[in-house]
C-alpha cells in the first residue's frame, strides 16, 4: 500500500461519521438527496451519491429524519428533516465533535514538539 | 417503449431490495438519478452521455442494493470468524486423517492393491475434508445472516495460558506422524497377507519366521510411539524424558531390523528366490540401502527431537 492509499483510508476514517452529523445539520431545512448532496459537496463534505442515498433511508428509519414527498414541482421528490429526535442525537453528536477538538487542541498545545 | 438505461439500472438494484420497500426506493432513487442528469446537462453535457456518467458514479446495483437494505457484504462477520476458525482446524486436522486411514486399512485388508488401498484413503479424506468444510461455512453464513447470538463467554484474563510458551509441537505434525506410524502397523500384518508376487500367488514379503517374536516386538514399539506422540502434543514441546523415550524407541526399532538386515533374516526366503535380481545379490543392495536411510532418519529425529528440547528449555 502506497503512502497515498495510507493517506486516504485515513481520511475516509475521519470523515465517515461527519457526513451523518453535516447531514443532520443541513436538514434542519427541508431538502431532497441530490439538493443535499451539492449542498454538501459546496460546504466541503464531499460525499458520494451511492452513500448519501442510503444514509437518508437509514436516519429515516432510525427515526432521525422524517420524510415527505413533495409533488409540487416538475417531478415527485422526497423531502427529508431533521426530526425531534434527529436534533437530540445532533445535538450530542456536535458536543462531542467539540470535545474532540478541545482535546485535540490542548494535547498539540500541551506536547512537546 | 424502449426501456431506458436508467430502467434497467432501477431493476437491478431493486431485486435484491425487500419487497415491502422497493416502490419508494425505486421512486426516490429515479428521481434522484433525473436530478443528477439535469445537473449535468445544465453543464453542457448531452443527455445521453449524462445518464452513463451518472450510473456509472452510482456503481454496481447489486452493491448499492446493500447499501440500502443494510446487507453486510461478506460470507461471515469478525462475529462469527473466530467460532468459525476454531471448529475448521478442529474438525479438518482430525476427522479427515481418521477416516482416510479407516478407508485405506479396510480397503487394504480387501484387496490386493496397496496403492489403491492409499489412493482410496487420500480420496476418503479428501472428500470428508471438502464436506466438512462446506457444511461447517453454511452454518456459519446462516448464523451471520439470521444473527444467531454465539453465547460464548465473555473472554477474561484467566483464559490466558498458564504459560507464555508458544507450542513447539503443532497437531498436524502429531497427525501426521500418527498416521504414518498407524500406516507402518497396518504394512506388517497386511504384507503377510496381501504381497503379490504375480498371477494371484502371494508370499509374505518379510520372513514369516519373524512373527514368533521380532514383529509383534516392532509393533509394540510402533505402538509406544504413537503413546510419545500424544504425550509430547501434551506436553507442548520436547523436554528431556521425552528425548530420551524417543531415543529408545528409535533404537528399539532401527536396532532390530538393522541387525536382522545384515542376518539377512529380515526377508522372506521364498519371496528373495522367486525374483532372479533379488537372488544375483539384489538383496544385498537392498539391505545396504535400507541401512542407511534407517541409520540416516534415526540420528536426524534423535538429534532434531535434542535441538529442539534445548531450544525450549531455554
Amino acid at each position: 500500500m502506497g503512502s497515498d492509499d495510507v493517506l486516504r483510508t485515513h481520511l475516509q476514517e475521519l470523515r465517515r461519521g461527519t457526513v451523518v452529523v453535516a447531514s443532520l445539520v443541513a436538514l434542519r431545512q427541508p431538502g431532497y438527496g441530490y439538493a443535499l448532496l451539492q449542498r454538501l459537496t459546496g460546504h466541503g463534505f464531499p460525499v458520494d451519491a451511492n452513500t448519501l442515498y442510503p444514509l437518508l433511508r437509514r436516519l429515516e428509519e432510525q427515526g432521525l429524519l422524517t420524510s415527505e414527498w413533495n409533488t409540487e414541482e416538475s417531478r415527485p421528490r422526497k423531502f427529508y428533516r431533521t426530526s425531534e429526535a434527529g436534533e437530540q442525537v445532533l445535538d450530542r453528536l456536535l458536543t462531542d465533535l467539540a470535545a474532540v477538538q478541545t482535546s485535540l487542541t490542548a494535547l498539540i498545545e500541551g506536547a512537546p514538539r | 417503449m424502449t426501456t431506458s438505461l436508467t430502467d434497467r439500472y432501477l431493476a437491478a438494484t431493486l431485486r435484491s431490495v425487500p419487497t415491502a420497500r422497493r416502490e419508494e426506493i425505486a421512486d426516490e432513487l429515479r428521481a434522484s438519478i433525473a436530478d443528477m442528469v439535469d445537473g449535468r446537462t445544465a453543464e453542457g453535457v448531452d443527455a445521453a452521455t449524462a445518464e452513463r456518467e451518472v450510473l456509472t458514479e452510482l456503481g454496481n446495483p447489486a452493491e448499492l442494493a446493500a447499501r440500502y437494505a443494510d446487507r453486510r457484504l461478506q460470507l461471515i462477520g469478525p462475529t462469527y470468524y473466530l467460532a468459525w476458525q476454531r471448529l475448521m482446524i478442529g474438525l479438518l486436522s482430525t476427522i479427515p486423517a481418521i477416516i482416510g486411514v479407516l478407508m485405506g486399512v479396510l480397503e487394504a485388508t480387501v484387496s490386493d492393491n496397496a496403492g489403491g488401498a492409499i489412493g482410496k484413503g487420500i480420496v476418503a479424506a479428501f472428500n470428508v475434508a471438502v464436506q466438512i468444510a462446506f457444511w461447517v461455512t453454511l452454518i456459519f453464513a446462516i448464523m451471520e445472516r439470521v444473527g444467531t447470538p454465539l453465547n460464548r463467554p465473555e473472554w477474561s484474563v484467566d483464559q490466558l495460558p498458564d504459560e507464555p510458551v508458544e507450542r513447539d509441537v503443532s497437531l498436524t505434525d502429531v497427525c501426521a506422524s500418527i498416521v504414518f506410524l498407524v500406516l507402518l502397523i497396518a504394512a506388517l500384518p497386511w504384507q503377510h497377507f496381501q504381497t503379490v508376487v504375480g498371477d494371484g500367488v502371494r508370499l509374505p514379503l518379510l520372513d514369516p519366521a519373524l512373527w514368533s517374536f521380532w514383529l509383534p516386538a516392532l509393533l509394540v514399539v510402533l505402538v509406544a510411539s504413537i503413546g510419545l506422540e500424544v504425550a509430547k502434543y501434551r506436553a507442548r514441546r520436547w523436554t528431556w524424558p521425552l528425548v530420551a523415550v524417543n531415543a529408545a524407541l528409535n533404537l528399539a526399532y532401527a536396532v532390530p531390523v538393522i541387525w536382522l538386515l545384515t542376518n539377512d533374516r529380515l526377508f522372506n526366503p521364498d519371496f528373495v528366490a522367486r525374483f532372479a535380481w533379488l537372488r544375483d545379490g539384489g538383496i544385498d543392495t537392498v539391505a545396504r540401502i535400507s541401512i542407511v536411510v534407517i541409520v540416516a532418519t534415526t540420528l536426524w529425529d534423535v538429534v532434531d527431537s535434542a535441538l529442539k528440547a534445548r531450544r525450549a528449555a531455554r
